[in-house]
């Protein structure tokens, strides 16, 4: 039957090739007019095709009432009856996130029409050239339900990144990331080139995350790279050049003179003045400005080159590019550098299709320690270092000063003699090849094997006569090298099935996947570098006298899932809409008799707007309704062996030994995230509104907490599948286009995200300290748990704490008086945009904010204890309490200095002007003759304005809790060019 | 229809390829680590698993120091009159020394599980490793002895610090004695006195395993940087002395106290100082060994890396000595320069002797020596009224120490007292004073270097430590220590 209808197809195709001429036209784009270059065009039921050229200039031979089919990437198609025109001029709509835009899961590929799905979907054309090193970062504020905190501005360091809300308390919230089809690791995006990436598909909803079964709790993001096209070859080239400074800081220290003068002046347990200066010694010291700061921070570059070339003819399209990205950090001796490569190239060979992946990512990192409370760290010193020390002496050696006064290392020394750098190359690689059975139309088998490899070396050298070299074994400084291999292997076949049955329309396709990761690592520290050499070859070779002995660590481990699954849409009138995932994990991280979990989704939707009582609407373009329910896991949790009772090595006595480091947990399995989510997609006014709203609720179940045992066993803990976790939110999207005319364009965009975050149980218990922080049934997890400071009693200069019930003060601080003052993971969030162009001259503006959380300042609790005064300390406690009836927030320093207090929580919220770019794409006429397709130029400022109370750089602290020492995000200002040739 | 059927075949033959991937891809064992249900089939993996027990020792929280609660080397001497806080403590063991923990304090937590770490490390051992009786009975027995003779050893530091009592016969609370590995048990207090027994049942045990073994646990003459680091039958015999000296069976002191000092005579004067740079192994009957790699074991007295001497002796324990003639008093104090000045510091945990120019506070820790065999055996015979015993035991150690010492003639409560003085002089920062007191007159009475907190009376709950909060929540059949 079948072959009957191929072949009546073919016949009429012969038959019908009489009547041919030649169709012209030029394509233009519908928001300015400009030409479009590299729209394909193809017959309907042929396999003719053609493509314009720079000026949009298109030639075709056609029959009578041919059916055009005009597609470009990011516009809408346009189907045309070509009639008996000769000239036929089109112009093409930009695709604005209605339903005909495409999105990816991964495992199948849909119109947003299709899909019962709730992703979004961001171009990578559209943030690629914001200064980051590192891809995740630049999603923040552009999506709604995804968070994105970057507590560092270290060049290349990683940002926490969490999907409607955290679904776990110990595991891991980091969501999946996948790359054509391969599992990347999250935390190695800095060797990563963002320039390559075409789409960001972030999958929220069950419909999408039960595709990744274990491995799908936290959302995932599928990221796809850019391929070539069946036309002549592309070349683009991208540079900019930036430079970054130092956001302002709001915790103001003391100056030389302030300083001087409150350890002289002002009265404390252990009497005054306690370095014993002289007057004369005050006296000039209180005229040094040391400006440790300027020695420490710098204004520091960036550079990036990017040339990609993307061509190819029907059979063979290719995709090239290669980058170059550096970046210094604003603190001396900090920055990234990184090289990437790339080839993609898609092969059709008869029923075959292959398609084949290269990248490689080779990067440096070089960072310094933040978030802490070490005396080495050289941010600490920033605060902590006295401001009558200069960082050098006269004759330019370093000064030790402070080292000698307070124990404060010379930080300038610690960072510029202790060098340290992290490697970085990278290789991902994938291979697909595809095969259509001849003869079952509609069937087909696909096997993609892809491989994420990084491989990672470390490199530390500690100088001797720096204090951390001094605190090394042996004391005479140390260097270490560390190198570690991450291999993953994601092999997936699947066989695909699609069949028409006159309205309703099915896809079904069978999947075998295997997921294997190997890890090893090896590492050495040698001590007694006090030989010329300032790397491997300066180690002393250990001897049971010298106390020089060598650190040596060896490490490999692996871990395998094993899956087999089945994805099924059914679509009606192409209105109706229903999809189903089930899938089966088998993992080598649970105890033999539990490995088997099985996972599944299922949704509906329903395009309103095609049904007759809106089809003519006018004012509803496009309407979706949506509703899916699911479940999949989380697995990021403990080692590859968790579940196997282990022993490791230990040594005593120089023999080696066996210890227990890992309880048996033949009942552990993973947390599940169930997901409930409906929503609304919607265009308006030809879609000059859309947007979209959702609401989701998610249990997980089967919450990883720590059950206490009893401590005589050894241990008074054991990871136990025990809690349940709600997060439950809204996330609303909405993109305007007040104004649209050939020369000038005005949109407008947002989105905003609620979610709540709500622990429904819990280890039997009722709640769980953790420092500052409690899990509370009925709370959010991970809530503010502290005294409330109720100021300083003015007759007495103690500080007054509120008691629990809030009722009275008390000077006695109590921690059974804690109470839970706000949660540290922002509620709400989101990030505005909006753009305004004329004849190719554009300036948008980025906004991002999240509110709602507190941040714990550990930053100003180092620095407003009176008992470091030895150190520098807050300009805050020239105001302390001195005599009675002062009235001041600062207690006196005869009172105990308590840190875990409301003193110390600060309102997390802020408002970002995250990105502004001014941009002038010189319009196709004038370029024309320089044999060049486009030339954009650019100018952009990134983080240039923050809004926000918070007292110290920078308010965006995922943990919620500052220790000390920040790295600040980078306040960056860029120039640059694009050029299509 | 034949085209079909073969396309059809090839849909099948892909789809069994498919299905049929191995299951055996999930079945991964590690490689660096080794897996407890299927390791432990040779004698050489109990022997890896008693070594392991060993190395728990080495733990910050029992006789490691820097930044645990060193429980078991210093902390007991910070807490007493032996030491006061000096202004260059970080004041982070202020809760010992002014005596005001609380059962969340989080050393005494870390020290809780510091202690029965070691404990289930034994256990570990001893699980299942009579299977291999018939086949080695000797070696069995070697490891089976020493892992019987740890565990003991270590409840009975947890009883020094948690028992109500220390008299043997006493029906208050004890501590839970653990003799298997089960994560799940939830075991309750025993009385004193079952503590005692269980402990004191474990060592006979060890002791009569010790007696056939395949080879010895360590050579008895060895003088090597590795030599005494385990608990052999003299070992065995010191701890047995240590516990009847503290549960008052004087009979039963005297008798193992005597085997020990029998077995390992005192050091000379020349070589007592080398004792403790580990350059002299000297009537060390059981030495712990670290290495540059696990931390100093002084640390949170005096901290050389650092030149942190924020615990400092007083003036009542070092008045004491006679600071020209006793070698005690140059081996363990020393004055070290700090800015423009010096202080006398704690130099007994500064180095071994290699490291010495540049000390970074890594020594082994003398867990066992004849020193306190011989304070022992005195304080038994004054106990029994033994007074010429005892006083000759006192002027034997006296004599071992002080150049040109004169024979003492104390009697009656000057002797009592004069044994007490000498424990302090002899044992400081070994891990003892705080026990002393508990066990004799439950007073603290800083009359030297000390401004608050200077006293602590008979009657004070502090003189037990609380169970720790984790344990309380987690374990529903202990009972929290009397007062918390």
């Amino acid at each position: 039957m079948k072959n009957l209808t191929l072949a009546i197809i073919m016949i009429c195709s012969v038959l019908c090739a009489g009547a041919q001429r030649t169709v012209t036209g030029t394509v233009t784009d519908g928001q300015d007019g400009s030409p479009l270059s590299g729209v394909s065009i193809s017959i309907n039921g042929s396999k003719s095709g053609t493509s314009t050229n720079a000026s949009g200039k298109y030639s075709i031979e056609v029959t009578d009432n041919a059916i055009l089919l005009f597609t470009r990437v990011g516009y809408t198609d346009i189907s045309l009856n070509a009639g008996s025109a000769t000239i036929l001029d089109v112009t093409m709509q930009l695709i604005r996130k209605n339903l005909q835009e495409v999105v990816i899961t991964g495992y199948n590929t849909q119109t947003r029409r299709q899909s019962t799905a709730s992703i979004s979907r961001i171009s990578g054309d559209d943030i690629k050239s914001q200064p980051i090193g590192s891809f995740e970062q630049m999603l923040q504020g552009e999506s709604p339900g995804i968070l994105i905190q970057s507590q560092s501005g270290q060049p290349g360091s990683a940002a926490t990144v969490t999907i409607r809300g955290k679904g776990s308390v110990l595991g891991s919230t980091d969501p999946l990331y996948i790359l054509d089809g391969v599992q990347i690791t999250a935390s190695d995006f800095q060797s990563i080139n963002p320039s390559d990436i075409e789409t960001y598909n972030i999958l929220k909803d069950a419909t999408g995350t039960a595709q990744y079964g274990s491995r799908g709790a936290n959302g995932v993001i599928v990221l796809t790279t850019k391929r070539g096209t069946n036309q002549k070859t592309r070349i683009n080239y991208d540079f900019q050049y930036g430079i970054a400074e130092l956001p302002t800081n709001k915790l103001q220290l003391m100056n030389s003179a302030e300083k001087i003068d409150y350890e002289l002046n002002y009265d404390r347990p252990d009497g005054m003045n306690p370095f014993g200066w002289t007057n004369e010694e005050a006296d000039s010291l209180s005229k040094v400005n040391a400006n440790l700061k300027d020695a420490l921070f710098r204004r520091s570059t960036t550079i990036q080159h990017q040339l990609s070339l993307a061509g190819g003819n029907d059979r063979t399209k290719f995709f090239a590019s290669g980058s170059v990205f550096d970046q210094q950090g604003l603190v001396i001796t900090t920055g990234l550098r990184r090289v990437t490569g790339r080839i993609n190239l898609d092969h059709t060979l008869g029923n075959f299709k292959i398609g084949l992946n290269t990248y490689v990512g080779s990067s440096k990192f070089t960072n310094t320690n933040e978030n802490d409370q070490f005396i080495g760290s050289p941010l600490n010193a920033i605060r902590w270092a006295n401001p009558y020390v200069t960082p050098y002496l006269p004759d330019g050696s370093y000064n030790e000063l402070d080292l000698l006064l307070q124990g404060q290392p010379n930080a300038v020394k610690e960072l510029v003699e202790n060098p340290g750098s992290n490697k970085q190359l990278k290789l991902v690689g994938g291979l697909s090849v595809e095969y259509k059975f001849p003869g079952i139309k509609g069937l087909s088998a696909r096997t993609n094997i892809g491989i994420d490899y990084t491989e990672n070396e470390n490199q530390q050298y500690f100088d001797r006569t720096t204090y951390q070299g001094s605190q090394q074994t042996g004391g005479q400084g140390s260097f270490g090298q560390n190198t570690t291999k991450t291999n993953r292997q994601t092999i997936t076949t699947s066989l695909n099935y699609t069949k028409q049955i006159r309205d309703s329309r099915f896809n079904v396709s069978l999947f075998n996947e295997v997921v294997k990761r190997k890890f090893s690592g090896f590492g050495y520290t040698g001590f007694g570098l006090v030989g010329p050499f300032k790397n491997g070859a300066g180690i002393t070779p250990g001897t049971s006298s010298n106390g020089f002995i060598p650190v040596v660590t060896s490490t490999e481990t692996e871990n395998a899932i094993l899956s087999y699954f089945a994805i099924g849409d059914y679509s009606y009138k192409n209105k109706y809409f229903l999809s189903g995932t089930v899938r089966r994990d088998g993992s080598s991280r649970l105890a033999d008799d539990n490995k088997w979990t099985t996972f599944g989704a299922i949704g509906a939707s329903w395009v309103m707007s095609s049904e007759k009582f809106l089809s003519n609407s006018k004012f509803v373009s496009d309407l979706k309704l949506k509703v899916s329910y699911g479940s999949s896991a989380n697995q990021g949790v403990g080692d590859d062996y968790e579940a196997k009772e282990q022993f490791g090595p230990t040594s005593y006595n120089g023999i080696g030994g066996l210890i227990l480091t890992n309880l048996k947990k033949g009942d552990l399995t993973w947390e599940v995230r169930r997901t409930f989510n409906a929503g609304v997609d919607f265009g308006l006014l030809k879609n000059k509104i859309t947007g979209s709203v959702e609401f989701y609720n998610s249990n997980t179940v089967g919450l990883y907490l720590n059950r206490q045992i009893s401590g005589t066993n050894g241990a008074n803990t054991i990871l136990t599948n025990l809690g349940k976790l709600q997060n439950r939110g809204i996330e609303v999207a909405l993109n305007v286009i007040p104004v649209q005319t050939k020369n000038f364009t005005w949109s407008v965009g947002g989105n905003f995200t609620y979610n709540r975050n709500k622990i429904l149980q819990l280890d039997g218990t009722n709640e769980n300290v953790n420092g500052l922080s409690i899990n509370r049934v009925g709370e959010s997890a991970n809530s503010v748990y502290v005294v409330r400071y109720a100021g300083v009693d003015p007759a007495t200069g103690e500080a007054l704490y509120y008691t629990k019930d809030g009722k009275g003060t008390t000077n006695q601080y109590d921690p059974n008086d804690k109470v839970i003052v706000g949660k540290y993971d922002p509620p709400y969030f989101g990030g505005f945009n909006t753009s305004v162009n004329l004849k190719g001259l554009e300036a948008s503006f980025l906004f991002t904010y999240s509110f709602g959380n507190k941040i714990f300042n550990g930053d100003r609790v180092n620095v407003e204890n009176p008992t470091y005064y030895v150190s520098n300390i807050s300009r805050d406690l020239l105001n302390e309490w001195r005599n009675p009836g002062d009235i001041t927030n600062i207690p006196s320093p005869f009172n105990d200095f308590q840190p875990n207090t409301t003193r110390f929580v600060e309102d997390g919220k802020y408002l970002r002007l995250r990105n502004v770019t001014l941009s002038y794409t010189v319009p196709a006429g004038m370029i024309g003759k320089y044999r060049v397709n486009s030339i954009r130029f650019f100018a952009q400022g990134q983080n240039l304005i923050t809004w926000s109370s918070f007292k110290g750089y920078d308010p965006e602290i995922a943990s919620g809790i500052l220790q000390g020492a920040q790295y600040p995000a980078l306040k960056t200002f860029t120039v640059g060019i694009n050029l299509g040739l | 229809m034949k085209k079909s059927y073969k396309i059809y075949s090839a849909v099948i033959l892909y789809l069994i390829v498919i299905m049929t991937s191995c299951t055996k891809t999930i079945d991964i064992e590690p490689t660096h680590t080794a897996n407890g249900d299927a390791s432990f089939t040779k004698i050489s993996d109990y022997e890896a698993a008693l070594t392991g027990a060993y190395s728990r020792l080495l733990s910050v929280n029992y006789y490691g120091s820097s930044n645990g609660s060193s429980a078991f080397s210093t902390l007991s001497d910070m807490m007493t009159d032996n030491l006061f806080e000096s202004s260059e403590s970080l004041g982070n063991y202020q809760n010992f020394s002014h005596w005001t923990y609380t059962a969340d304090d989080t050393n005494i937590d870390a020290t809780w599980l510091a202690a029965y770490r070691v404990i289930q490390q034994c256990n570990l051992t001893l699980r299942n490793i009579d299977k291999l009786s018939a086949t080695d009975p000797g070696a069995v027995n070697r490891v089976k002895s020493q892992a019987l003779a740890l565990r003991a050893f270590v409840h009975f530091d947890v009883l020094r610090y948690w028992g109500e009592s220390s008299s043997r016969n006493s029906a208050l609370k004890g501590i839970p004695y653990v003799s298997a590995f089960d994560i799940e048990q939830k075991p309750s207090r025993l009385s004193v006195k079952e503590s005692y027994d269980a402990i004191i049942k474990d060592l006979m045990n060890a002791k009569d395993l010790m007696q056939d073994m395949d080879k010895p646990i360590q050579s008895v003459t060895s003088t090597t940087s590795t030599a005494r680091g385990y608990i052999d039958e003299i070992g065995t015999n010191a701890i047995l002395a240590r516990i009847y000296n503290y549960s008052g069976e004087a009979d039963s002191a005297i008798k193992y106290s005597s085997l020990a000092i029998a077995a390992r005579p005192l050091a000379s004067r020349a070589a007592f100082p080398l004792i403790w740079q580990d350059a002299s192994t000297a009537e060390v009957i059981w030495s712990v060994k670290f290495t540059p790699l696990n931390s100093g074991t002084g640390d949170n007295v005096y901290y050389p890396v650092g030149n942190r001497a924020s615990y400092r002796p007083t003036t009542n324990l070092t008045s004491l000595y006679d600071q020209a003639n006793d070698i005690r008093y140059s081996s363990y104090f020393q004055l070290r320069a700090r800015g423009s000045g010096s202080r006398l510091v704690l130099v007994k945990y500064l180095a071994k002797q290699a490291a010495l120019p540049k000390p970074d506070g890594i020594t082994d820790f003398k867990a066992l020596r004849t020193g306190e065999m011989y304070l022992i055996r005195a304080e038994a015979y004054a106990q029994k009224s033994m007074e010429v015993e005892a006083l000759a035991d006192l002027n034997t150690l006296r004599a071992a120490r002080i150049n040109g010492f004169v024979p003492g003639t104390e009697t009656g409560a000057a002797l009592i007292t004069a044994i007490g003085n000498e424990r302090r002089k002899e044992l400081v920062c070994e891990g003892h004073r705080w026990f002393d007191l508990k066990r004799s007159n439950r007073i603290v009475n800083r009359t030297s270097n000390c401004n608050v907190f200077c006293s602590l009376d008979a009657s004070a709950r502090e003189w037990v430590w609380p169970l720790p909060q984790t344990e309380i929540l987690a374990n529903p059949n202990i009972e929290q220590t009397t007062g918390y």
